[in-house]
């Protein structure tokens, strides 16, 4: 399918609103110059992964983490990027450990859940049963009526 | 009758377009900007860093940093090259303003070649 791992575009809606946020408005962007700015987008995200890549395999690790990226940006000479991410990655991570917190206690909510469930199946039944008794006597009035 | 009053609706995310789509979605929350989270779908990113045959495994978090650091290149390179189509008195960016910026800007040398 892709030939090249900069045809990997990243979707072209989401560059462009990027780019309408990033430009004051009224200004407008040509089809040719988004198209090229997506294509660089994908050419930095595969250079920084070969930088970070690199602070990897330094540490001897397998696996890129964060700091193996925020170490390519000073690399690559975007420090003016270090600090932005950083409060991203802070961000990200107390997301994420909400995230976790939250399927945790929702876990915790079925169980209690389904043991209220049961008693409240009871109550139900009861009701019903009063309110076809109540139905029935209706109809014996209004049978005597008739006659 | 029984509403279930525990229920918390669709937890699912907001996590951007996955699919190549033309009309713009409706983006998630957008808190202040900085922090934002990212809006370019990681899995995408996470496509590109597998490209690399030397990369072994990615942690979510250097995706999730990879895709922000992207949205914050598309932001400085849409600037810059602004600048040079605001000399032009243009308000529409052609494409040639985006090879002005990147020869001026020592940063984005690594992508002189790249765009053709």
């Amino acid at each position: 399918m892709a030939e090249r791992p900069e045809d990997l575009n990243l979707p072209n809606a989401v560059i462009t609103r990027i780019i309408k946020e990033a430009l004051p408005d009224g200004v407008n962007i040509s089809k040719e110059a988004r198209s090229a700015i997506s294509r660089a987008a994908s050419v930095f995200v595969l250079y920084a992964t070969s930088c970070a890549n690199n602070f990897a395999m330094k540490g001897k690790r397998k696996t890129l983490n964060a700091s193996d990226v925020l170490s390519a940006m000073e690399e690559m000479e975007f420090q003016r990027f270090v600090t932005p991410l950083k409060e991203a990655l802070e961000a990200y991570r107390r997301e994420q450990k909400g995230k976790k917190e939250a399927s945790e206690q929702k876990k915790k909510d079925k169980d209690r859940k389904t043991d209220s469930e049961e008693q409240d199946k009871s109550r139900d039944e009861d009701n019903d049963e009063d309110e076809e008794r109540l139905e029935e006597e209706e109809q014996n009035e209004e049978e005597e009526v008739d006659n | 009758m029984a509403a279930a009053a525990t229920g918390s609706g669709p937890l699912r995310e907001e996590e951007g377009s996955s699919g190549e789509t033309a009309a713009p979605q409706p983006q998630g929350p957008t808190s202040v900007s900085g922090a934002r989270l990212s809006r370019l779908p990681l899995a995408r990113v996470k496509a590109l860093v597998k490209a690399d045959p030397d990369v072994t495994l990615a942690g979510q978090e250097a995706i999730f940093i990879l895709a922000r650091a992207a949205e914050l290149f598309v932001e400085t390179i849409a600037k810059d090259a602004y600048c040079c189509a605001q000399q032009g008195k243009r308000k529409t960016l052609q494409r040639r303003d985006l090879d002005n910026a990147i020869e001026a800007v020592d940063e984005f040398a690594f992508l002189e070649g790249t765009l053709d």
